[in-house]
Protein backbone atom coordinates (compact mmCIF):
# COMPACT_ATOMS: atom_id res chain seq x y z
CA UNK A 1 0.00 0.00 0.00
CA UNK A 2 1.43 2.88 -0.79
CA UNK A 3 0.03 6.47 -0.32
CA UNK A 4 0.15 9.92 -0.67
CA UNK A 5 2.79 12.30 1.84
CA UNK A 6 1.85 15.63 2.74
CA UNK A 7 4.13 18.11 4.77
CA UNK A 8 1.16 20.09 7.11
CA UNK A 9 3.54 21.89 9.31
CA UNK A 10 6.86 23.10 9.62
CA UNK A 11 9.37 25.30 12.13
CA UNK A 12 12.57 26.41 12.27
CA UNK A 13 14.92 27.93 14.26
CA UNK A 14 17.95 28.99 12.50
CA UNK A 15 20.66 31.21 12.05
CA UNK A 16 18.89 33.88 9.71
CA UNK A 17 15.64 33.38 12.07
CA UNK A 18 13.04 31.35 13.35
CA UNK A 19 9.40 33.14 12.24
CA UNK A 20 8.76 32.45 9.01
CA UNK A 21 8.42 36.20 7.91
CA UNK A 22 11.89 36.98 9.30
CA UNK A 23 13.71 33.74 7.41
CA UNK A 24 12.06 34.85 4.30
CA UNK A 25 13.23 38.28 4.76
CA UNK A 26 16.78 37.67 5.14
CA UNK A 27 16.48 35.67 1.62
CA UNK A 28 15.11 38.16 0.28
CA UNK A 29 17.74 40.82 1.49
CA UNK A 30 20.32 38.81 1.36
CA UNK A 31 21.03 38.79 4.67
CA UNK A 32 23.79 36.49 6.18
CA UNK A 33 23.40 34.63 9.58
CA UNK A 34 27.09 33.94 9.87
CA UNK A 35 28.90 35.95 12.57
CA UNK A 36 32.01 35.82 14.53
CA UNK A 37 32.88 32.09 16.24
CA UNK A 38 31.86 32.61 20.23
CA UNK A 39 34.95 32.26 22.56
CA UNK A 40 34.47 29.05 24.75
CA UNK A 41 37.42 28.62 26.98
CA UNK A 42 38.25 25.27 25.06
CA UNK A 43 38.88 24.96 21.29
CA UNK A 44 38.01 28.14 20.04
CA UNK A 45 41.38 29.73 20.59
CA UNK A 46 43.01 27.20 18.80
CA UNK A 47 40.77 27.10 15.41
CA UNK A 48 41.65 29.03 12.43
CA UNK A 49 38.45 29.37 11.21
CA UNK A 50 36.68 32.21 13.10
CA UNK A 51 33.40 32.19 11.91
CA UNK A 52 30.02 30.59 13.03
CA UNK A 53 26.04 30.16 11.88
CA UNK A 54 25.01 31.63 15.18
CA UNK A 55 21.26 31.66 16.26
CA UNK A 56 21.91 34.99 18.40
CA UNK A 57 18.24 35.71 19.32
CA UNK A 58 16.33 35.21 22.26
CA UNK A 59 14.07 32.23 22.46
CA UNK A 60 11.00 31.85 24.53
CA UNK A 61 11.51 28.55 25.84
CA UNK A 62 8.49 27.77 28.74
CA UNK A 63 9.15 24.52 29.43
CA UNK A 64 8.02 22.83 32.92
CA UNK A 65 11.52 21.50 34.78
CA UNK A 66 10.25 17.86 34.52
CA UNK A 67 11.32 18.13 30.98
CA UNK A 68 14.11 20.19 31.06
CA UNK A 69 15.58 17.96 33.27
CA UNK A 70 16.53 15.50 30.53
CA UNK A 71 17.59 18.34 28.23
CA UNK A 72 20.87 19.68 26.59
CA UNK A 73 20.87 22.42 24.66
CA UNK A 74 20.27 20.47 21.00
CA UNK A 75 17.05 18.77 23.30
CA UNK A 76 15.67 22.46 23.62
CA UNK A 77 16.16 23.51 20.16
CA UNK A 78 14.82 19.96 19.04
CA UNK A 79 11.34 20.17 21.85
CA UNK A 80 10.61 24.20 20.56
CA UNK A 81 10.85 23.15 17.10
CA UNK A 82 8.58 20.44 18.02
CA UNK A 83 6.05 22.75 20.14
CA UNK A 84 5.64 24.96 17.10
CA UNK A 85 5.10 22.43 14.70
CA UNK A 86 2.57 20.23 17.12
CA UNK A 87 0.86 23.82 18.22
CA UNK A 88 0.52 24.96 14.56
CA UNK A 89 -0.68 21.52 13.16
CA UNK A 90 -3.95 21.68 15.01
CA UNK A 91 -3.71 17.88 15.50
CA UNK A 92 -5.82 16.50 19.02
CA UNK A 93 -4.04 15.45 21.99
CA UNK A 94 -5.73 12.13 21.47
CA UNK A 95 -4.15 11.65 18.13
CA UNK A 96 -0.87 12.96 19.30
CA UNK A 97 -1.00 10.24 21.93
CA UNK A 98 -2.77 7.35 20.08
CA UNK A 99 0.38 5.35 18.36
CA UNK A 100 -0.71 6.57 14.78
CA UNK A 101 2.17 9.55 15.34
CA UNK A 102 5.93 8.69 15.68
CA UNK A 103 8.71 10.46 15.33
CA UNK A 104 12.01 10.67 13.37
CA UNK A 105 14.42 13.20 14.92
CA UNK A 106 18.38 13.30 15.44
CA UNK A 107 21.51 15.60 16.01
CA UNK A 108 24.94 15.03 15.28
CA UNK A 109 26.21 13.90 18.83
CA UNK A 110 23.63 14.49 21.62
CA UNK A 111 24.35 17.36 23.38
CA UNK A 112 28.50 17.61 23.37
CA UNK A 113 28.16 20.26 25.74
CA UNK A 114 27.00 17.74 28.48
CA UNK A 115 29.41 15.18 27.11
CA UNK A 116 32.35 17.49 27.63
CA UNK A 117 30.96 17.82 30.99
CA UNK A 118 31.06 14.07 31.60
CA UNK A 119 34.61 13.37 30.19
CA UNK A 120 35.82 16.48 31.92
CA UNK A 121 34.73 15.08 35.38
CA UNK A 122 35.70 11.31 34.32
CA UNK A 123 39.33 12.34 33.41
CA UNK A 124 40.09 14.59 36.48
CA UNK A 125 41.12 11.67 38.42
CA UNK A 126 39.22 12.61 41.38
CA UNK A 127 37.13 10.11 43.48
CA UNK A 128 35.00 13.40 44.48
CA UNK A 129 33.85 14.26 41.02
CA UNK A 130 32.31 10.78 40.54
CA UNK A 131 29.09 11.70 41.58
CA UNK A 132 29.26 15.14 39.82
CA UNK A 133 28.43 12.75 36.90
CA UNK A 134 24.67 13.58 37.04
CA UNK A 135 22.09 10.74 36.62
CA UNK A 136 20.83 12.70 33.98
CA UNK A 137 23.52 13.73 31.78
CA UNK A 138 23.24 10.48 29.64
CA UNK A 139 19.34 11.27 28.75
CA UNK A 140 20.85 14.27 27.84
CA UNK A 141 23.81 13.40 25.77
CA UNK A 142 22.44 10.07 24.01
CA UNK A 143 22.33 10.39 20.57
CA UNK A 144 18.77 9.82 20.53
CA UNK A 145 18.23 12.62 22.95
CA UNK A 146 16.37 14.83 20.96
CA UNK A 147 13.80 12.20 19.77
CA UNK A 148 13.06 10.81 23.35
CA UNK A 149 12.52 14.32 24.84
CA UNK A 150 9.74 15.22 22.32
CA UNK A 151 8.19 11.90 23.03
CA UNK A 152 8.15 12.34 26.38
CA UNK A 153 7.05 16.23 26.07
CA UNK A 154 4.22 15.25 24.15
CA UNK A 155 3.18 11.80 24.93
CA UNK A 156 3.78 10.31 21.66
CA UNK A 157 4.06 6.85 21.73
CA UNK A 158 4.00 5.97 18.29
CA UNK A 159 7.54 4.56 16.39
CA UNK A 160 10.69 6.36 16.88
CA UNK A 161 13.73 6.63 14.40
CA UNK A 162 16.69 8.38 15.48
CA UNK A 163 19.05 8.94 12.42
CA UNK A 164 22.35 10.20 13.46
CA UNK A 165 24.74 10.36 10.16
CA UNK A 166 25.69 14.23 10.51
CA UNK A 167 24.65 16.26 7.90
CA UNK A 168 22.17 13.88 6.94
CA UNK A 169 20.63 13.46 9.57
CA UNK A 170 17.40 15.34 9.25
CA UNK A 171 16.93 14.56 5.56
CA UNK A 172 16.97 11.36 6.27
CA UNK A 173 14.32 12.03 9.15
CA UNK A 174 12.13 13.19 6.36
CA UNK A 175 12.76 10.54 4.12
CA UNK A 176 12.44 7.51 6.55
CA UNK A 177 9.46 9.45 8.31
CA UNK A 178 8.01 10.01 4.34
CA UNK A 179 8.38 6.14 3.91
CA UNK A 180 6.35 5.28 7.58
CA UNK A 181 3.78 7.31 6.28
CA UNK A 182 3.99 6.08 2.48
CA UNK A 183 3.61 2.39 3.68
CA UNK A 184 0.58 2.86 6.52
CA UNK A 185 3.08 2.10 9.09
CA UNK A 186 1.96 5.11 10.98
CA UNK A 187 -0.16 7.96 9.89
CA UNK A 188 1.76 10.86 10.53
CA UNK A 189 5.32 11.98 11.78
CA UNK A 190 7.04 14.79 13.22
CA UNK A 191 10.81 15.06 11.21
CA UNK A 192 13.68 16.81 12.40
CA UNK A 193 17.11 17.40 13.59
CA UNK A 194 18.95 20.27 15.75
CA UNK A 195 22.50 20.79 16.29
CA UNK A 196 23.86 23.10 19.31
CA UNK A 197 26.48 25.58 19.27
CA UNK A 198 29.85 23.27 19.70
CA UNK A 199 33.43 24.12 18.63
CA UNK A 200 34.20 20.16 18.52
CA UNK A 201 32.69 20.14 15.18
CA UNK A 202 34.15 23.44 13.98
CA UNK A 203 37.72 21.99 14.85
CA UNK A 204 36.99 18.26 12.86
CA UNK A 205 36.47 20.27 9.83
CA UNK A 206 39.01 23.29 10.81
CA UNK A 207 41.67 20.45 11.29
CA UNK A 208 40.20 18.82 7.72
CA UNK A 209 41.48 22.12 6.51
CA UNK A 210 37.43 22.10 5.25
CA UNK A 211 36.81 25.17 7.19
CA UNK A 212 36.71 28.89 5.51
CA UNK A 213 39.27 30.94 7.10
CA UNK A 214 39.78 34.00 4.96
CA UNK A 215 36.92 35.78 5.76
CA UNK A 216 37.11 36.55 9.97
CA UNK A 217 37.08 39.40 9.56
CA UNK A 218 34.06 39.94 7.13
CA UNK A 219 32.13 36.75 8.34
CA UNK A 220 28.73 37.67 6.07
CA UNK A 221 31.20 36.82 3.14
CA UNK A 222 31.65 33.28 3.75
CA UNK A 223 30.61 30.51 3.36
CA UNK A 224 30.48 30.66 -0.98
CA UNK A 225 29.22 28.30 -2.71
CA UNK A 226 30.07 27.91 -6.35
CA UNK A 227 32.20 31.05 -6.16
CA UNK A 228 35.73 30.76 -7.58
CA UNK A 229 37.26 32.53 -4.05
CA UNK A 230 35.31 30.00 -1.76
CA UNK A 231 37.55 28.64 0.93
CA UNK A 232 35.73 26.06 3.00
CA UNK A 233 32.26 25.54 4.63
CA UNK A 234 31.46 27.56 7.96
CA UNK A 235 29.95 25.57 10.70
CA UNK A 236 25.87 26.69 12.53
CA UNK A 237 23.68 25.98 14.67
CA UNK A 238 20.06 25.53 14.44
CA UNK A 239 17.24 23.21 14.77
CA UNK A 240 13.87 22.03 12.28
CA UNK A 241 10.78 20.25 12.03
CA UNK A 242 8.17 19.20 9.96
CA UNK A 243 4.99 17.38 10.16
CA UNK A 244 4.13 14.60 7.46
CA UNK A 245 0.88 13.24 7.39
CA UNK A 246 -1.36 10.77 4.93
CA UNK A 247 -2.58 13.12 2.34
CA UNK A 248 -6.27 11.90 3.38
CA UNK A 249 -6.20 11.81 7.00
CA UNK A 250 -5.07 15.50 6.28
CA UNK A 251 -7.38 16.20 3.88
CA UNK A 252 -10.03 14.85 6.38
CA UNK A 253 -9.52 17.19 9.01
CA UNK A 254 -8.83 20.33 6.59
CA UNK A 255 -5.14 20.82 7.45
CA UNK A 256 -3.24 23.25 5.42
CA UNK A 257 -0.96 21.62 2.76
CA UNK A 258 2.28 23.10 2.50
CA UNK A 259 4.00 20.54 -0.11
CA UNK A 260 3.84 17.01 -0.52
CA UNK A 261 6.89 14.59 -0.98
CA UNK A 262 7.10 12.58 -3.98
CA UNK A 263 10.32 10.52 -3.72
CA UNK A 264 13.34 9.90 -1.61
CA UNK A 265 16.71 8.19 -2.42
CA UNK A 266 19.47 7.34 -0.01
CA UNK A 267 22.64 5.56 -0.50
CA UNK A 268 26.07 5.25 0.50
CA UNK A 269 29.31 5.73 -1.75
CA UNK A 270 30.48 2.37 -0.51
CA UNK A 271 34.17 3.59 0.34
CA UNK A 272 35.87 6.26 1.18
CA UNK A 273 34.30 7.95 4.23
CA UNK A 274 34.97 11.82 3.79
CA UNK A 275 36.00 12.80 -0.03
CA UNK A 276 33.05 13.73 -1.80
CA UNK A 277 31.91 10.81 -4.40
CA UNK A 278 30.15 11.84 -7.94
CA UNK A 279 29.13 7.93 -8.75
CA UNK A 280 27.26 8.46 -5.66
CA UNK A 281 25.90 11.42 -5.91
CA UNK A 282 24.56 11.01 -9.33
CA UNK A 283 22.92 7.74 -8.37
CA UNK A 284 21.18 9.26 -5.40
CA UNK A 285 20.04 11.98 -7.91
CA UNK A 286 18.74 9.19 -10.11
CA UNK A 287 17.02 7.33 -7.47
CA UNK A 288 15.43 10.22 -5.93
CA UNK A 289 13.85 10.75 -9.19
CA UNK A 290 13.32 7.39 -10.10
CA UNK A 291 11.50 6.81 -6.52
CA UNK A 292 9.14 9.93 -7.78
CA UNK A 293 8.51 8.91 -10.80
CA UNK A 294 9.45 11.93 -12.65
CA UNK A 295 11.96 13.21 -15.18
CA UNK A 296 15.17 15.36 -14.55
CA UNK A 297 13.27 18.13 -16.62
CA UNK A 298 10.40 17.84 -14.30
CA UNK A 299 12.65 19.39 -11.78
CA UNK A 300 12.62 23.57 -11.21
CA UNK A 301 14.83 23.88 -8.69
CA UNK A 302 17.69 21.94 -6.77
CA UNK A 303 18.53 22.75 -3.30
CA UNK A 304 22.20 21.90 -3.49
CA UNK A 305 23.78 20.82 -0.63
CA UNK A 306 26.75 23.26 -1.45
CA UNK A 307 28.92 23.69 1.82
CA UNK A 308 31.59 25.99 -0.11
CA UNK A 309 34.23 23.30 0.00
CA UNK A 310 37.10 23.43 -2.68
CA UNK A 311 36.04 20.05 -4.08
CA UNK A 312 32.87 19.04 -2.69
CA UNK A 313 31.23 21.91 -4.55
CA UNK A 314 32.56 20.99 -7.64
CA UNK A 315 31.63 17.35 -7.56
CA UNK A 316 28.04 18.04 -6.50
CA UNK A 317 28.12 20.44 -9.65
CA UNK A 318 29.57 17.78 -11.94
CA UNK A 319 26.41 15.27 -10.96
CA UNK A 320 24.10 17.88 -11.33
CA UNK A 321 25.34 18.97 -14.35
CA UNK A 322 25.49 15.15 -15.85
CA UNK A 323 21.60 14.40 -14.80
CA UNK A 324 19.95 17.73 -14.89
CA UNK A 325 22.11 19.45 -17.29
CA UNK A 326 21.54 23.23 -17.01
CA UNK A 327 17.82 23.52 -16.82
CA UNK A 328 16.85 23.45 -13.28
CA UNK A 329 17.55 26.52 -11.25
CA UNK A 330 20.48 25.48 -8.50
CA UNK A 331 20.70 26.95 -5.08
CA UNK A 332 22.97 26.79 -1.90
CA UNK A 333 21.27 27.99 0.98
CA UNK A 334 24.42 27.05 3.48
CA UNK A 335 25.15 30.76 2.01
CA UNK A 336 23.07 32.10 4.50
CA UNK A 337 23.68 30.32 7.79
CA UNK A 338 26.72 28.31 7.39
CA UNK A 339 25.87 24.31 8.05
CA UNK A 340 24.03 23.46 10.68
CA UNK A 341 24.61 20.10 10.24
CA UNK A 342 21.86 17.61 11.64
CA UNK A 343 20.05 20.13 10.80
CA UNK A 344 20.63 21.05 7.38
CA UNK A 345 18.40 18.90 5.63
CA UNK A 346 15.25 19.93 7.43
CA UNK A 347 16.19 23.84 7.45
CA UNK A 348 16.69 23.72 3.57
CA UNK A 349 13.10 21.71 2.97
CA UNK A 350 11.66 24.12 4.77
CA UNK A 351 13.46 27.15 3.35
CA UNK A 352 12.02 25.18 -0.26
CA UNK A 353 8.54 25.50 1.18
CA UNK A 354 8.32 28.97 2.02
CA UNK A 355 10.08 29.92 -1.55
CA UNK A 356 7.64 27.52 -2.96
CA UNK A 357 4.83 29.71 -1.21
CA UNK A 358 5.81 32.79 -2.53
CA UNK A 359 7.33 31.84 -5.86
CA UNK A 360 10.51 33.44 -5.04
CA UNK A 361 14.29 31.18 -5.15
CA UNK A 362 17.07 32.80 -3.18
CA UNK A 363 20.22 33.35 -4.80
CA UNK A 364 23.34 31.54 -3.45
CA UNK A 365 24.23 34.36 -1.23
CA UNK A 366 28.29 35.44 -1.89
CA UNK A 367 28.52 33.81 -5.11
CA UNK A 368 29.61 36.53 -7.13
CA UNK A 369 32.29 34.80 -9.71
CA UNK A 370 31.22 31.25 -10.30
CA UNK A 371 33.95 28.59 -10.18
CA UNK A 372 34.46 27.74 -13.93
CA UNK A 373 34.90 23.84 -12.30
CA UNK A 374 31.39 25.00 -11.46
CA UNK A 375 29.58 26.54 -14.41
CA UNK A 376 27.91 23.54 -16.24
CA UNK A 377 24.57 23.93 -13.89
CA UNK A 378 22.26 27.28 -13.68
CA UNK A 379 23.10 28.93 -10.69
CA UNK A 380 20.61 31.45 -8.90
CA UNK A 381 23.22 34.58 -9.12
CA UNK A 382 19.96 37.07 -8.05
CA UNK A 383 16.78 36.09 -6.75
CA UNK A 384 14.66 35.05 -9.11
CA UNK A 385 10.34 35.65 -9.27
CA UNK A 386 9.96 31.92 -10.59
CA UNK A 387 6.87 29.39 -9.55
CA UNK A 388 8.35 26.09 -7.90
CA UNK A 389 6.54 22.80 -9.21
CA UNK A 390 8.86 20.49 -7.83
CA UNK A 391 12.12 20.95 -5.84
CA UNK A 392 14.92 18.36 -5.26
CA UNK A 393 17.23 18.84 -2.13
CA UNK A 394 20.66 17.53 -1.63
CA UNK A 395 22.44 16.48 1.13
CA UNK A 396 25.99 14.57 1.98
CA UNK A 397 27.16 13.68 5.15
CA UNK A 398 30.74 12.43 6.32
CA UNK A 399 30.48 8.33 6.09
CA UNK A 400 29.74 8.41 2.15
CA UNK A 401 25.57 8.63 2.79
CA UNK A 402 23.24 10.32 0.31
CA UNK A 403 20.12 11.74 -0.10
CA UNK A 404 17.69 13.10 -2.57
CA UNK A 405 14.21 14.78 -1.16
CA UNK A 406 11.90 15.30 -3.92
CA UNK A 407 9.21 17.89 -2.96
CA UNK A 408 6.00 18.90 -5.17
CA UNK A 409 3.73 22.07 -4.61
CA UNK A 410 0.61 20.89 -3.55
CA UNK A 411 -1.68 19.93 -6.03
CA UNK A 412 -5.07 17.67 -5.92
CA UNK B 1 26.24 16.52 60.62
CA UNK B 2 24.87 18.23 63.40
CA UNK B 3 21.42 19.42 62.52
CA UNK B 4 18.29 20.05 64.60
CA UNK B 5 15.07 18.05 62.47
CA UNK B 6 13.95 21.53 61.95
CA UNK B 7 17.34 22.68 60.20
CA UNK B 8 17.43 19.41 58.32
CA UNK B 9 13.59 20.58 57.39
CA UNK B 10 14.95 23.92 55.90
CA UNK B 11 17.90 22.97 54.56
CA UNK B 12 15.65 20.17 52.50
CA UNK B 13 12.97 23.05 51.57
CA UNK B 14 15.67 25.06 50.42
CA UNK B 15 17.36 22.46 48.30
CA UNK B 16 13.94 21.03 46.68
CA UNK B 17 13.17 25.41 45.97
CA UNK B 18 16.69 25.98 44.03
CA UNK B 19 17.89 22.48 42.49
CA UNK B 20 14.11 21.11 41.61
CA UNK B 21 11.95 23.89 41.34
CA UNK B 22 9.31 22.74 44.51
CA UNK B 23 8.25 25.39 46.36
CA UNK B 24 7.56 25.06 50.39
CA UNK B 25 5.77 21.43 49.91
CA UNK B 26 3.86 20.08 52.79
CA UNK B 27 6.01 18.21 54.63
CA UNK B 28 3.76 15.08 54.29
CA UNK B 29 3.24 15.98 50.52
CA UNK B 30 3.67 12.69 48.32
CA UNK B 31 6.52 13.97 46.08
CA UNK B 32 5.92 12.16 43.08
CA UNK B 33 2.41 12.60 42.96
CA UNK B 34 1.85 16.38 43.50
CA UNK B 35 5.12 17.21 41.96
CA UNK B 36 6.60 14.97 39.79
CA UNK B 37 9.68 14.21 42.01
CA UNK B 38 10.96 11.14 40.52
CA UNK B 39 13.42 8.73 40.41
CA UNK B 40 16.02 10.63 38.73
CA UNK B 41 15.29 13.55 40.95
CA UNK B 42 15.62 11.68 43.91
CA UNK B 43 19.41 10.73 42.63
CA UNK B 44 20.09 14.22 42.58
CA UNK B 45 18.72 14.63 46.04
CA UNK B 46 21.25 12.18 47.20
CA UNK B 47 24.23 13.81 46.07
CA UNK B 48 23.05 16.64 48.21
CA UNK B 49 22.68 14.90 51.52
CA UNK B 50 25.76 13.65 50.91
CA UNK B 51 26.59 16.87 51.11
CA UNK B 52 24.51 17.85 53.96
CA UNK B 53 26.00 15.20 56.17
CA UNK B 54 29.50 15.02 54.90
CA UNK B 55 29.51 11.21 53.85
CA UNK B 56 29.49 9.10 51.06
CA UNK B 57 26.45 7.05 50.81
CA UNK B 58 26.78 3.41 49.97
CA UNK B 59 24.92 1.95 46.90
CA UNK B 60 23.18 -0.17 50.09
CA UNK B 61 21.45 3.41 51.78
CA UNK B 62 21.17 4.49 48.56
CA UNK B 63 18.72 1.76 47.44
CA UNK B 64 17.01 2.06 50.76
CA UNK B 65 16.28 5.56 49.54
CA UNK B 66 14.18 5.13 46.84
CA UNK B 67 10.82 4.25 48.55
CA UNK B 68 11.16 7.67 50.13
CA UNK B 69 8.21 9.63 49.26
CA UNK B 70 7.66 12.96 51.48
CA UNK B 71 9.98 15.24 53.42
CA UNK B 72 9.69 13.70 56.40
CA UNK B 73 10.60 11.04 55.01
CA UNK B 74 13.70 12.33 53.77
CA UNK B 75 14.09 13.41 57.17
CA UNK B 76 13.91 10.29 58.80
CA UNK B 77 15.88 8.61 56.06
CA UNK B 78 18.91 11.21 56.85
CA UNK B 79 18.11 10.62 60.92
CA UNK B 80 18.24 6.92 60.50
CA UNK B 81 21.82 7.28 58.95
CA UNK B 82 22.73 9.57 61.15
CA UNK B 83 22.22 7.95 64.21
CA UNK B 84 23.25 4.65 62.77
CA UNK B 85 26.58 6.22 61.78
CA UNK B 86 27.45 7.62 65.62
Amino acid sequence: MERRVVITAGSAITPIGHAKADILNSLTQGISGVKPLRHDELLSQYISSAVFGTVDYPIPYEFKRNFRKTMGPVAYYACQVVKEVLESSGLDQSFITSGRLGVAFGSTHGSPTVQRRIYKNFFSNDASQYSAIDAVDYLKSMVHTTAVNITKMFGITGRVISSSTACTTSSQSIGFGYETVKFGLQDAMICGGADEYDTTTVAVFDNLLACSTAFNDTPHRTPRPFDVNRDGLVVGEGGGAVLLEEYEFAKKRGAPILGEIIGFSNNNNGGDLILPNMEGIKNTIRLGLENAGIAPDQVDLISAHATGTKMGDVIEAMAIGSVYGKQPYVTGLKSYMGHTMATCGVIETLLVLYMMEVGFIAPTLNLEEVDARCAMIRHVMKPVESRIQIAAIQNFAFGGVNTCLLIKQFDE
Amino acid sequence: MNLTREQLQHKLLRIFEENFEIKNPGLDDDLREAYEFDSIDAIGLLVEIERIMGVKLSQEKKKQSMDIRTINDICNYVETIHIARS
